[in-house]
């Protein structure tokens, strides 16, 4: 086995041997003080002492909490571990700063790759029965979230653990249009949400994931798909509704969301595009917890903005398309900038093609990739459009079969996906 | 009378025959080396490929975000510093040879133009650069405009292109040393005033077509800031 990789840093902290039983990592920048109070009380409140929230499994159990903190900015960083033991619950925390910092161009609420092998490494070396990765707003550090989270993973029903969000018809549009569907149609798992900042891993996942995301930092990747990795390698996948709700923090503009999540997505299908090419299908994955109410939305979105931009960019950009999409989905394009936005509707084999074309023009280099990614924003906000009129007078359960007809169609698409990828010079109307 | 038209012109033929034979051993060498060359630069640029993929030189360079494949994106960046390194050698070759041909030359204008020669190269690779640097900064223009909504995103895409464009042709220009005070007076006047032009666009000149594009932007947030907060792409 490879060599402990942690960094230096991080080595010191853990010399004087530390083990856990649970690992709770967050893998993006945190409010260290609010990180050790919300950890403090999660973990308390799980002890027996709290028989309401008991997780009896975790009595007596130490737990470690790991956090990026570069050196000389947490004051604390000598005292990291924390001893709750009021009235002889034996709850031991550690809390290890890793060495590991995000770039300012990465997204701030999605991992790196760096991050989680650090994090996996760790893992391994504390001997952890399991660990729970949440994000850095900490919404999912409580008791109800962390159980869901990490009874499948303790309980040995399956090695990784994802969550199912309780999300609106206009909400996470970009993971029911592309980051959701494209990994089903490919690898063959239903996991709703793929590239969530939250979910549970096992204690024999977390040596088998350690190599992926190494390789994955050496190739010079930024994002790590959990639920991708597992399942190329066959391992167990379960999901969890989780009651937790994320909001993205402004400062990132869509454009540059869909460079950094659907590029690393691209970029994994020519990672795995020999085992890809070979599923045919997909398989539910098993769901815990009870589904959770849907939000409720009354009031309208204003598609307008969305289809201006699609208009502009149909007018702007069509030499660039024209380098990526075949002349029939050109037409198509055409004829959709056309109609009023009442009858704006952009067919779910039109969309999910236009996803594989530019899959494929970003293996093949086609245009730059910064680029094409930029020329693939006004086409996902004309779906986006089209989607939003659609749903809009549906009710909340319609508007989520409406999701998974459209996840149906990237499967139904594949083998134009397999025949394009295999001959790209073939002639393709 | 005639004999002597008949001596004249074989006089002429031999020294047009002198100075072929002159000539000869320099065109022959300028041949033998860019051969020579040539072969050295495949067997150069073959190394140079074999060891940037056994130290797997695209992927540690595709760690930055900005990298040598953005601006060419057919090629990988190992395939092009192997062409770059092919057609540098081959370069050097035809250097090479221009001296031979030039030492077995004492023409003061064969001299003056083999010399001028480099300053051609030299041209058409900046005019190759420059293109590729005015599309690449034109596409991207275009790009960010039309993300950002802008409805004059065009014009300033071609703005851009046009204006690396020119300063492009005004150091290829004065590279080739073309008229040199001209160009560079042209040059300024020209580049000051596009630039002139595109703030006079915004700030007066195409005043309508901005102060729309401005004002559809500026109401549309203000007319219905609560419906866009219920949409949420990730």
């Amino acid at each position: 086995m490879a060599n402990l990789e942690l960094g230096e840093d991080t080595k010191k902290r853990t010399e004087t041997p530390v083990t856990a039983d649970l690992l709770i990592a967050i893998v993006t920048p945190v409010n260290v003080e609010e990180l050790r109070a919300a950890a403090a009380e999660t973990i308390l409140r799980m002890s027996p002492q709290n028989v309401a929230e008991a997780d009896p499994s975790l009595s007596g159990l130490r737990a470690a909490v790991a956090f990026p903190g570069i050196d000389g900015e947490d004051p604390e960083s000598s005292n990291n571990t924390v001893h709750l033991d009021p009235a002889g619950s034996g709850v031991e925390i550690h809390f290890v700063p890793l060495a590991i910092s995000n770039s300012p161009s990465e997204i701030p609420w999605l991992g790196s790759s760096t991050a989680y092998q650090a994090v996996f490494s760790l893992g391994r070396e504390m001997g952890v029965s399991a660990c729970a990765v949440v994000a850095s707003d900490l919404a999912a550090l409580r008791p109800d979230a962390l159980q869901s989270l990490l009874a499948p993973v303790r309980e040995s029903r399956c090695d990784l653990c994802m969550p199912i969000y309780p999300i609106g018809k206009f909400e996470g549009l970009l993971n029911s249009s592309i980051l959701a569907p494209l990994p089903r149609a490919l690898y063959g798992k239903r996991v709703s949400f793929p590239l969530a900042p939250d979910f549970g891993i096992s204690s024999r996942l977390l040596p088998t994931l350690e190599q992926p995301a190494r390789q994955i930092v050496s190739q010079g990747k930024t994002l790590f798909w959990p639920a991708t990795e597992a399942a190329v390698r066959g391992q167990g996948i379960c999901q969890t509704h989780l009651n937790v709700r994320h909001v993205p923090g402004d400062g990132l503009d869509l454009s540059t969301v869909i460079a950094q999540t659907v590029g690393p997505l691209f970029a994994e299908m020519e990672g795995h595009a020999a085992l890809w090419q070979r599923v045919r299908g997909s398989q539910a994955v098993e769901a815990t917890g009870s589904p959770l109410p849907l939000a409720v939305e009354d009031s309208t979105v204003d598609v307008r903005p969305m289809l201006e931009t699609f208009a502009l960019g149909f007018r702007n950009l069509q030499e660039m398309w024209a380098l990526v999409l075949p002349p029939v989905t050109l037409l198509e394009l055409k004829r959709l900038s056309r109609m009023g936005a009442d009858q704006f509707r952009m067919p779910d084999q039109l969309w999910v093609r236009i996803v594989y074309d530019f899959a494929l023009a970003y293996r093949l280099r086609t245009l730059s990739r910064t680029h094409l990614l930029g020329a693939l924003t006004p086409l996902y906000l004309g779906w986006a459009a089209s989607h939003v009129l659609e749903v809009s007078k549906m009710r909340a359960r319609d508007a989520e079969l409406r999701v998974e007809r459209l996840a149906r169609a990237y499967e139904d698409e594949k083998p134009y996906l397999l025949s394009r990828w295999r001959w790209p010079d073939r002639f393709n109307p | 009378m005639w004999n002597q038209v008949l001596l004249s012109l074989q006089g002429s033929m031999d020294r047009v025959m002198d100075r072929i034979a002159m000539l000869l051993p320099g065109i022959v060498a300028f041949g033998v080396a860019v051969l020579v060359f040539v072969l050295i630069a495949w067997l150069l640029a073959g190394l140079t490929r074999f060891i940037l993929r056994a130290l797997r030189f695209d992927e540690r360079l595709a760690r930055g975000t900005r990298t040598i494949a953005e601006w060419s994106p057919s090629y990988t960046p190992t395939v092009l510093i192997a062409r770059i390194i092919f057609w540098a050698t081959v370069l050097l070759g035809f250097l090479v040879g221009l001296e031979a041909l030039g030492a077995s030359s004492d023409n003061y204008v064969s001299t003056r133009l083999l010399g001028y020669l480099p300053h051609v190269v030299g041209a058409v690779v900046l005019l190759v650069f420059g293109n590729i640097i005015a599309r690449f900064l034109s596409r991207s223009v275009l790009i960010g405009a039309v993300n950002m909504n802008l409805q004059y995103a065009r014009l300033l895409s071609q703005g851009v292109k046009w204006l690396v464009l020119v300063l492009t042709a005004a150091m290829v220009l004065d590279h080739l040393a073309i008229g040199t005070a001209i160009v560079d007076l042209a040059f300024g006047i020209l580049f000051g005033g596009i630039v002139l032009a595109m703030a006079l666009a915004v700030g007066l000149g195409s005043r309508d077509l901005v102060s729309r594009s401005l004002d559809r932007e500026a109401a549309r947030p203000n007319v219905e800031p609560m419906p866009e907060e219920k949409l949420r792409h990730f």
